[in-house]
């Protein structure tokens, strides 16, 4: 008599009940928001998780400055269709300073402008848990975390000692000056998420979605020129292309790729069929070998 | 800017071996034309979950990688990575970097940590975790191994079974794991020789009879070159058997009908203004249940019928395993976190002593006198005493008495509880039979365990032990949160941690129970 249970119930489900348990174990904690896919579906399943009931903590955006005007734009949107509790942070010692991800090295801006800002803002909240909309299929230390995955004092991950996680057990409890990352997301696949969006019929920011975009060619990649602090260079000119993003993050270290697909369903069929990992549209994470297990050390999401 | 020039967006695929399930490159028109979500992003209708173990070096990361390179839809960016890469014998690509993703993990040439991968085939999601095969590494084996539905155990073709298989069988046993192949790899290096497969094939059949495996399939392989893997072997004509590939896709999905008795371990309550809403919200571990059936908190022995079923998605008329709901009760029965509700005929027991078997996964060993904690399904309950009984032996696999307990060991033990808490034995109902035992000082995940009795009369009575009364704790320390919403789970981890302090200074400690509002 029961409906058949397809994979994405059985993942909704899943990361449902990660949402309760750390809601029930950790004294305070936080929704980290990135305003991208991940983070949509992420902050859907957290309402549905505590559904009637409002959600019982606040969510957290690290704006380094950088982020397209779109997403700002989409994130002031959905914490005021959501009624959600926002707290916006920046690095202002960071941003005083210049640093920026143009002139810096993507390694040194990441620190600056995201890291240290993370665990300024949790440690000035005295969030104890911080969830994030991290998949192990993104990358391959990614792949090997926990749902749980405990942070020593300094949010420093250490993926040698990463505590044994059994069956559904979920084991929050916390020793003298650790913290948690919580990843509802940890078994969904890029493909689940832009499923999950379509099914549940999710908004998402426009610069998913192919338009004409003024755009640079740098490195062999399409940037958009969302702003004029991004500089030309001498021979480069911005050049209208028609375009769309596969992941979102600060403007000048996301690539664009050249597409037609201009709503949700020809989203996700490009997504299905393509060749490449998202990973490729990011910038930063090719600055060096292991860079994401670096960052994660120290205390990155 | 300092950002690495690195490979166009849209190039295109030159692997020389062609996969062999390519998702086509769709051209945009052709997909903003197929509107339909059943076409465009089918869901698929199983899942399974499949673990790789066995002794380190035996091919673990490479046979994974192998299968992943040959039967999955691999970007094309990770094709690439690994062809630059190293090579190994014969010229391939180093398979294992697919999943050894530590930097660590690549330096050394081992597996530390389980690492999860994903693919799919037309119906089905296969979730593969590779686990690390050296003894230090256990803990982060049985993680892995606690997921899985079907388990791949490798042995070295040259070197037979070894005390680490006969381990992780032990493991994979006592984490319920029911169906195993057995993966003889390496064949290349024994001349790809029958009586070499056919006499670890029977070595495995003398040892594994003793547990509980449903079904175990010998598969002879060689990861580097592929051979039984994902393609048939050219080597090895005296196979007349399925490849790896074709046995997995033969293997049942995960089970998602529900079975056993219902259980629904209470996670938090859930309280809206709206329509004066309070839910109990939990994921049913077990079973199912309708609208306007009674159920019954095994720990306060109240009973209540279903109101409501409510999701975000609308109302349910019934909830099964596997499904997170919030259930609205016609009564108020002030049910609490670590409440696990059932039919009124199959209870859970309400447990003041269990015996368990268990894997040792600290590298700090069983003390007697140490605090410990046991998380069940959703409850956390101070444990008065924990008793080591017997040891595996993983040359014969015989257990043998032993009053210690240390790092990777496989142990039976009682495990009395500072209260009674709901619990099953795990044959029964898994999820509401295992447990994790939590040291309470640290926090860390010291053994995982399931439950093989569950006894509620009370351990032997002992004249040291002192029983924090209700009483007691409801006049000074609890006093301010009497009759506040969700007191009773306040009022329990207070009283945990009261009983954890009394016992770091030695004294054996019973919190009494909630009251009994039985008729
Ligand atoms: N000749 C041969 N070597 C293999 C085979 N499978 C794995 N190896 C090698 O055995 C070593 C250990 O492999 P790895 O996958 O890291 O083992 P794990 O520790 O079980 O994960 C590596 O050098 C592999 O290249 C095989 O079928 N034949
Ligand atoms: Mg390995």
């Amino acid at each position: 008599m029961t409906q058949p249970i397809s994979h994405l119930d059985l993942l909704e489900a899943e990361s449902i009940h990660i949402f309760r348990e750390a809601a029930a174990q950790f004294r305070k904690p936080v929704l980290l928001y990135s305003i991208g896919k991940d983070s949509t579906v992420l902050l859907h399943l957290a309402r549905k998780a505590f559904w009637p009931a409002k959600l019982p903590f606040p969510v957290l955006h690290i704006d380094t400055g950088w982020k397209f005007r779109d997403m700002i734009t989409f994130r002031d949107k959905t914490a005021r269709d959501f009624g959600l509790d926002l707290i916006v942070h920046t690095n202002e010692d960071g941003a005083a300073k210049g640093i920026n991800p143009i002139d810096y090295a993507p390694s040194v801006y990441t620190d600056v402008m995201k890291t240290v800002p993370l665990k300024q803002a949790l440690d000035k909240y005295a969030f104890d848990a911080a969830f994030g909309g991290a998949r192990r299929d993104e990358e391959a230390s990614r792949a090997k975390e926990r749902v749980f995955s405990f942070r020593a004092e300094g949010h420093r991950w250490d993926p040698r000692r990463q505590r044994p996680e059994m069956w559904r057990l979920l084991n929050g409890r916390l020793g003298a000056g650790e913290t948690v990352r919580v990843f509802p997301l940890s078994n969904w696949t890029e493909r689940d998420v832009w499923r999950y969006i379509l099914r549940e019929k999710l908004d998402v920011v426009p610069l998913y979605f192919a338009a004409e975009r003024p755009t640079v060619l740098r490195n062999g990649q399409i940037l958009m020129r969302d702003d004029d602090r991004l500089t030309l260079k001498p021979g480069e000119e911005v050049v209208n292309r028609r375009v769309r993003f596969r992941t979102l993050g600060c403007y000048p270290l996301t690539a664009a790729v050249e597409s037609d697909a201009a709503d949700i369903e020809s989203v996700v069929a490009e997504t299905l069929g393509a060749r490449t990992s998202e990973r490729q549209g990011r910038l930063i994470d090719h600055d060096q070998a292991g860079a994401m297990e670096k960052k994660k050390q120290e205390g990155y999401f | 800017m300092s950002a690495q020039p690195n490979t166009l967006q849209k190039s295109k695929a030159k692997a020389s071996k062609a996969p062999l399930k390519v998702v086509s490159d769709q051209t945009p028109a052709e997909a903003s034309q197929a509107a339909d979500l059943s076409k465009i992003a089918p869901e698929l209708s199983g899942m399974l979950r499949v673990l790789t173990c066995g002794s380190v070096d035996d091919g673990k990361s490479t046979l994974i990688g192998r299968l992943l390179w040959d039967a999955t839809d691999l970007y094309d960016d990770q094709r690439e990575t690994l062809q630059r890469g190293k090579t190994v014998d014969g010229g391939n690509p180093d398979f294992s970097l697919l999943m050894d993703g530590l930097v660590a993990e690549r330096e050394q040439g081992i597996t530390i940590d389980i690492a999860w991968r994903y693919f799919d085939t037309a119906t089905r999601r296969f979730v593969v975790i590779d686990s690390p095969g050296h003894e230090q590494y256990t803990r982060n084996m049985a993680s892995g191994a606690s997921h899985a539905d079907v388990a791949i155990l490798l042995v070295d073709a040259r070197h037979g079974i070894k005390t680490q298989t006969r381990r992780h069988a032990a493991i994979l046993d006592l984490v319920g794991v029911k169906r195993v192949i057995l993966i003889v790899n390496k064949m290349d290096l024994v001349d790809w020789s029958e009586s070499t497969f056919r006499k670890i094939e029977a070595d495995f059949e003398t040892f594994s009879w003793r547990f509980g495996f449903w079904e175990a399939k010998a598969i002879p392989t060689a990861a580097v070159s592929g051979d039984n893997v994902a393609r048939a072997s050219e080597n090895m004509p005296w196979y007349p058997g399925p490849t790896l590939l074709e046995h997995l896709e033969s293997l049942p999905s995960r089970v998602t009908e529900p079975t056993g008795p219902f259980r629904f371990p209470v996670q938090t309550v859930l309280r809206s203004s709206r329509n004066d809403f309070r839910g109990l919200a939990g994921t049913v571990s077990g079973g199912s249940v309708r609208v306007g059936e009674t159920v019954v908190d095994a720990l306060s022995k109240r009973s209540a019928k279903v109101l409501r079923i409510a999701t975000m998605n609308g109302d349910l008329e019934q909830a099964s395993q596997g499904q997170a709901v919030a259930i609205q009760l016609d009564a108020d029965i002030d049910v609490a976190r670590g409440a696990v509700l059932s039919k009124a005929d199959v209870r859970p027991v309400v447990a003041r002593v269990l015996e368990t078997r268990m894997v040792w996964l600290s590298e700090t060993p069983y003390d007697p006198r140490g605090s410990y904690l046991l998380r069940t399904a959703t409850d956390l309950t101070p444990v008065s005493n924990l008793k080591i009984r017997a040891l595996l032996d993983l040359d014969t696999l015989e257990t043998h008495p032993s009053d210690a307990c240390s790092a990777n060991d496989i142990a039976i033990g009682d495990i009395a509880l500072g209260r009674p808490a709901a619990i099953d034995t795990f044959g029964e109902a898994p999820e509401t039979g295992s447990f994790m035992l939590v040291d309470a000082i640290t926090g860390a995940s010291i053994a995982g365990g399931v439950v093989t009795t569950a006894k509620s009369e009370a351990a032997a009575a002992d004249e040291n032990t002192f029983v924090l009364t209700r009483a007691m704790l409801e006049r000074g320390l609890n006093s301010d949160i009497r009759d506040k919403p969700q007191s009773e789970a306040e009022f329990r981890r207070r009283a945990n941690e009261v009983a954890l302090i009394l016992r770091a200074a030695g004294i054996n400690v019973e919190i009494e129970s909630a009251p009994d509002y039985s008729i």
